[in-house]
């Protein structure tokens, strides 16, 4: 006789349990707060994870993607990312600048091999005045996108600040040589020693159908004070110890200014030899400098002179005299402090030379930007017969080299989007807001270049990552490391820091707690009680079927990669 | 520059919760602590295992007749009876031959700490060669939510309204070691490395009666969220109110998390504890601050 | 071979040459001496087998279910209030078809307290699924034992093999214990019907929801139901090989009878002198032993007492408001004949108390004088 007791003969995979739900979880990317920061708008956290992962060379994929200058950013950002970054909330910020330089330096595109295919050349051209960063970046999306781009350059070699201003020791030029080359092997032309002038533009829509301006600040603020053609510019010093025209100088110098120009000036007068003080009108701490340049300087002895104002240079036998009108703190200005004289207290120091660097302004004639388009309002659009765009540091706030980068690039989302086939028409405001709005790199100023190709970044929600957003459960405080170690020559222009080695990188890149990306690392699926997270080519997917919208994979996600949304009723 | 180890990236599922030996299609509750439970320590034991699971949530978690959520075999038997009848089932085993096979009472807080109580025991006082885990959701939530004596201070339940159970926790691990038992330890759903090491640890130490003890959030019952389910049970261990330790041979004890948080953190995630007020969380405070000082001295043994 | 030795031990016997592999059991007087020998046999190694020694009764019984349903041979041994904590667990065995035999001491419940024969104990577990084989002597309890096991694995059912407390559990006598070899030519190597599968891993007693557990209960009534060829096929190999057979009832000079009396145990012993002795003063006496109680025999016992004018039971045992358990069980028997017997019960005997020659005269007396049989039981030997 058959035996019927109560035994399992099937399993209960049959039950579809997922008819219990009444939310499910998603896979959602949301924005990092470095890459909405970022002025280029690099997918850092994406980055991260792969230089994790050791993946170097698909990490510098990654930031070429959004970025032609890993290399120079990783040198010369001022790296608003590691100021964003929600890991400064837990023991300190990813060393992103310094992980931006180590994948970059080992990115080898000599032979031309891109990690990405031009689009077939659609036969408009793209006029571009300046070969800076932004300018040159203007060339990269637009080649990409399938422009004929040609740059007028006045100096005879391509780069803009990036050669002329920034010293060598800061910038080695083989770095800049190598990533402008990589641009023209996307068939950018370059005229260099071709001084255009705004009259061009008159004439532009003869040959071209658009006109990029990236002509920087090619106009010193001047001091407006008695003597001052006594002194000499920063960017006229600092071209000509590029071009080598000045190489040793053991006087005294006094540099006047607080910002990079003024540091990068008595840095590399330190290096020609001389005794260098520096004469800012505000306090150290309310100096525009990047705080680690300054700190550098100092340990590099160069003196700073705090709260004193220039107010006449006078020729002093051999030597000159600066005058200076001692100043006091009387409140805040934003964040910094607010000056004004104390009282008639005067102070001289004599110098061998005096260097201004307090600045530098638009050229008068290229002063017509308008500023119009779209939110963040970095790129300015100049429309008469054909559009003319306006970027870099016309245009940035910051006038930082990153931004000039973004604002090349937004230029030629915005060309495209203006000269687009059947497309919107030339002064389109409307359709080049919303197209750009589709590509803003979460509330930041950037837009992403893959999503407007139609890349996976397109499909980024809206919103940052917040610190609250991260489940700190599964990250370890770390111990710190130096993310750059230095080199205390003095002697000459080599590069000071030396970079970060593979290990420190990996080091760094698992620190990064990947805001916003899924990175598999299976958190979701390890707490599911449903089994219901399965792992495939397309990477996690939730299993239907049996998800009961429990909701754990959500809430226990590292990084803020997932959500939760409302079954349709 | 000073080198650093780079910290292990890890696979978090491959390395602590995949099993094929768990089936979805089971009726747990949404976010089930319990099932996690299984899921990291069927991870840890693998297919040559036996479970001896009596009447609790499990019983219905594994499935009615004639399904199975387990792909193992398993022994259903009465509520009070899951000490007794691995202990019959070990037997039977080893005398078949096989020592290879590990078997597991899978029983609940009721199981546990009441009515299974002696039998449990029976079977470590005898040293029976099993494991006997307790997946302990702190109260009796398969029949809706009574008390039994694993339920807390204080708790809400149906048969503890007003101001909750006027009696503490009883200290099960304790009573375990008691015994002087090979292995006595207590695990988290929301630590599953740990939990699993102690798994492996036990699975090991074959030859006697290894005790494991899991907090299991039943969100159910204790009325949290259900994707609270694994942090409510990490702020347990992070407020000590459930401190990870390890007994061997029932004297060397050993502390593996310490928490600094205060419990009203973990107290406030939940429904069952909304009614405490200052005074009564004060007194938790003092309570989990006394038990835990208590283990503490005991590691100094 | 022949040996002298204790009811008890004749348990023993039988279950060390049954080969168990597992046991379990907590002691209770008068149970004690079973296990306690068994536990000599396993420490001497007499016996290939683990003698679990746990904290309850009802811990030996979910000990054995577990053993069972690994798929070895189990036994238990138990009496009185053991039986009584067992008793969620006999559902369980039986639910789960596993073929666990039981030794079964009948002793009384308390309070007051009472170590000695009552039947109450067992009879109250009837309707546990569990088949009940009742011994009046030594070597019937180990002839039963041996059969116990064939039984309950060929119907996958429990069985319990319940002999009197001191009259039998402690009685010496000639038990002639057969050796190993013969046994093993009876009881062949157990092989399960269902137990936990390695191999194939499948969960066993788990829920049963509304759809599908009155199939398995009508299992267990169909199984039960066929016990009663399978007993007599597996006794009759049994006579084959030992030359014992005990039948599901023993029916003496019934065929003429005008009084039978019925009863079960080690009173039949007494009985059946008490009806020599009637049959020489030429009263047509006559008397069955019952020994199948579950199933109960109701075609062997209608045939047993189909002649007779007045069926004397002699329960051992009540049911408070009804009365003796065996006296209700054969009315029921009985009343689907056209004959329908007359049944007068008799409660005598509880808690150790001796059923002599006189109290078993006094209740045939008694019933031969009665035209209609009393609704009530009548209780005999009660102190004044």
């Amino acid at each position: 006789m058959e035996i019927m007791v109560s035994r399992s003969s099937i399993t209960t995979t049959g039950n579809n349990t997922g008819a219990w739900r009444f939310v499910r979880p998603v896979y959602e990317r949301h924005t990092a707060p470095c890459s909405a920061a970022c002025p280029a708008g690099e997918d850092i956290p994406r980055i991260e994870a792969l230089v994790s992962e050791k993946k170097f060379k698909e990490a510098g994929e990654v930031i070429l993607m959004e970025n032609p200058f890993p290399s120079v950013c990783g040198r010369v950002c001022f790296h608003p990312c590691e100021t964003a970054c929600n890991r400064a909330g837990f023991d300190d910020a990813v060393a992103v600048n310094s992980l931006e330089r180590f994948v970059g330096d080992l990115l080898d595109t000599s032979d031309g091999s891109l990690p990405f295919e031009a689009k077939e050349k659609n036969g408009k051209r793209i006029a571009i005045i300046g070969a800076g960063p932004g300018g040159l970046s203007a060339a990269y999306f637009l080649s990409r996108l399938g422009y004929s781009c040609e740059v007028f350059e006045s100096e005879e070699k391509p780069g803009g600040l990036l050669r002329w201003g920034i010293p060598a020791y800061r910038l080695p030029e083989q770095v800049l040589d190598r990533e402008i080359k990589r641009i023209e092997s996307l068939g950018v032309k370059i005229n260099c020693s071709t001084r255009l002038d705004s009259s061009f533009i008159e004439t532009a829509n003869e040959s071209f159908d658009g006109v990029f301006v990236g002509t920087g600040l090619g106009s010193p603020i001047m001091m407006n004070i008695p003597g001052e053609e006594l002194g000499i510019g920063w960017e006229v010093f600092l071209k000509e110890v590029k071009k080598g025209t000045q190489k040793e100088f053991k006087g005294k110098a006094v540099v006047i200014g607080g910002g990079n120009a003024a540091v990068d000036v008595a840095r590399t007068l330190v290096r020609l030899g001389a005794s260098v003080t520096i004469a800012y009108r505000r306090r150290i701490e309310d100096m525009p400098a990047f705080g680690s340049e300054i700190e550098i300087a100092i340990s590099e002895g160069v003196e700073i002179l705090e709260l004193v104002a220039p107010v006449a240079i006078v020729q002093n036998a051999e030597q000159l005299s600066i005058e200076l009108q001692s100043m006091k703190v009387e409140g805040q200005d934003g964040q910094r402090a607010k000056v004004v004289n104390d009282g008639d207290k005067k102070k001289s120091i004599v110098a061998d030379r005096v260097y201004s660097a307090i600045g530098a302004d638009v050229e008068d004639e290229w002063k017509g930007a308008k500023t119009v388009s779209r939110p963040g309002n970095r790129s300015a659009l100049y429309n008469e017969k054909i559009p003319v765009i306006y970027g870099g540091d016309l245009v940035n706030a910051d006038k930082s080299v990153t931004s000039a980068i973004g604002s090349g690039k937004e230029a030629a989302i915005m060309f495209d989007i203006l000269l687009a086939e059947g497309g919107s028409k030339a002064g389109d405001e409307e359709a080049v807001k919303k197209t750009t709005a589709a590509c803003q790199v979460g509330d930041g100023q950037s837009l992403s270049f893959e999503a407007y190709i139609g890349g996976e970044r397109r499909n980024v929600v809206e919103g940052v990552v917040k610190f609250e957003d991260i489940n700190l459960n599964y990250f370890e405080k770390t111990a710190l490391k130096d993310k750059n170690s230095m080199k205390a020559d003095l002697n000459g222009f080599d590069e000071v820091e030396s970079g970060i080695d593979e290990v420190s990188a990996i080091y760094e890149a698992v620190r990064c707690f990947n805001c916003g990306i899924c990175t598999d690392c299976g958190i979701c699926s390890l707490f599911c009680p449903e089994l219901s997270v399965l792992t495939g080519n397309e990477g996690r997917r939730i299993e239907l079927e049996y998800c009961k919208g429990c909701g754990i994979c959500v809430c226990e996600c590292p990084r803020a990669a997932m959500s939760l949304v409302k079954e349709a009723e | 520059m000073q080198q650093t180890a780079i910290p292990k990236k890890v696979k978090y599922d491959s390395e602590y919760g995949s099993t094929d030996l768990l089936n979805p299609g089971h009726v747990g509750c949404p976010g089930c602590g319990a099932v996690l439970a299984m899921k990291f320590a069927l991870h840890a034991l693998g297919p040559d295992t036996m479970l001896v699971i009596p009447a609790c949530c499990w019983a219905v978690i594994a499935g009615p007749h004639p399904q199975t959520s387990l792909n193992i075999p398993v022994l259903h038997t009465a509520f009070e009876t899951a000490g007794a009848a691995a202990s019959g089932l070990r037997a039977a085993l080893d005398m078949k031959g096989d020592t290879k096979t590990t078997v597991v009472a899978w029983a609940g807080d009721g199981g546990t700490f009441d009515i299974g109580f002696q039998a449990l025991s029976g079977a470590a006082e005898r040293n029976e060669d099993f494991i006997y885990v307790c997946y302990d959701n702190e109260a009796y939530m398969n029949t809706g939510n009574q008390r039994s004596s694993s339920t807390p201070y204080r708790t809400r339940t149906t048969t503890t309204p007003g101001s909750g159970k006027v009696q503490r926790k009883k200290n099960i691990v304790e009573a375990l070691a008691a015994h002087r038992i090979p292995y006595a330890a207590t695990a988290s759903i929301s630590h599953p490395e740990d939990l699993i090491r102690k798994f492996k640890k036990a699975k090991d130490m074959k030859g006697g009666t290894r005790f494991i003890h899991i907090f299991a959030t039943c969100p159910t019952g204790w009325r949290c969220p259900s994707e609270m389910s694994v942090e409510v049970a990490r702020l347990a261990v992070k407020t000590n109110f459930f401190p990870l330790y390890e007994v061997e041979k029932g004297v060397k004890y050993i502390i593996n998390a310490e928490g600094e948080l205060p419990v009203e953190e973990y107290l406030m995630t939940q429904g069952r504890f909304k009614h405490l007020g200052d005074t009564e969380i004060q007194r938790v405070q003092a309570m989990v601050d006394d038990d835990f000082a208590f283990l503490k001295k005991k590691t100094l043994l | 071979m022949k040996k002298v030795i204790e009811g008890s031990h004749g348990v023993s016997e039988a279950v060390r040459l049954a080969n168990v592999k597992v046991m379990s059991a907590y002691p209770i007087t008068p149970q004690t001496h079973i296990v306690e020998a068994l536990s000599e046999y396993c420490e001497e190694g007499l016996m290939d087998a683990k003698f679990i020694n746990v904290e309850s009764e009802h811990s030996a019984m979910a000990a054995v279910i577990g053993a069972s349903s690994g798929g070895v041979r189990t036994f238990t041994a138990t009496s009185s209030h053991g039986l009584a904590l067992m008793h969620e667990l006999l559902h369980w065995a039986s639910g789960a078809r596993l073929p666990i035999v039981m030794a079964e001491v009948n002793r009384a419940l308390g309070p007051g307290w009472n170590i000695w024969m009552d039947q109450t104990d067992s009879l109250a577990q009837r309707d546990t699924g569990w088949i009940q084989l009742y011994c009046e002597d030594g070597q019937e309890v180990l002839d039963t034992t041996l059969m116990a096991f064939r039984l309950a694995e060929t119907v996958n059912l429990p069985v319990m093999v319940v002999l009197d407390a001191f009259f039998l559990s402690h009685t010496f006598e000639v038990i002639d214990v057969p050796d190993q070899e013969t046994v093993n030519e009876f009881l062949p190597e157990f092989k399960p019907s269902v137990c936990l599968d390695q191999d194939n891993p499948f969960a066993m007693g788990q829920m049963a929801p509304p759809p599908f557990y009155m199939e398995m209960r009508h299992n267990i009534q169909q199984a039960m139901m066929s016990v009663h060829d399978a007993y007599e096929k597996i006794e009759d190999e049994f006579d084959n090989i030992f030359g014992n057979r005990y039948g599901k009832l023993d029916a003496m000079l019934c065929e003429d009878a005008d009084v039978v009396l019925v009863m079960a145990g080690t009173a039949a012993s007494t009985a059946r002198t008490v009806v020599s002795a009637l049959r020489k003063k030429g009263v047509k006496a006559g008397l069955v032993k019952i020994r199948m109680f579950r199933p109960f025999p109701v075609a062997e016992m209608r045939e047993a007492l189909k002649n007779a004018r007045m069926v004397a039971v002699v329960d051992r045992n009540c049911s408070f408001g009804v009365g003796g358990i065996f006296a209700q069980e054969i009315r029921a028997a009985l009343s689907g004949t056209e004959s329908r017997q007359k049944v007068a019960g008799f409660i005598t005997g509880l808690g150790g108390r001796d059923v002599t020659p006189e109290i078993l005269e006094e209740i045939y007396e008694a019933a031969q004088k009665m035209e209609d049989a009393p609704d009530e039981a009548i209780w005999v030997g009660l102190n004044n």
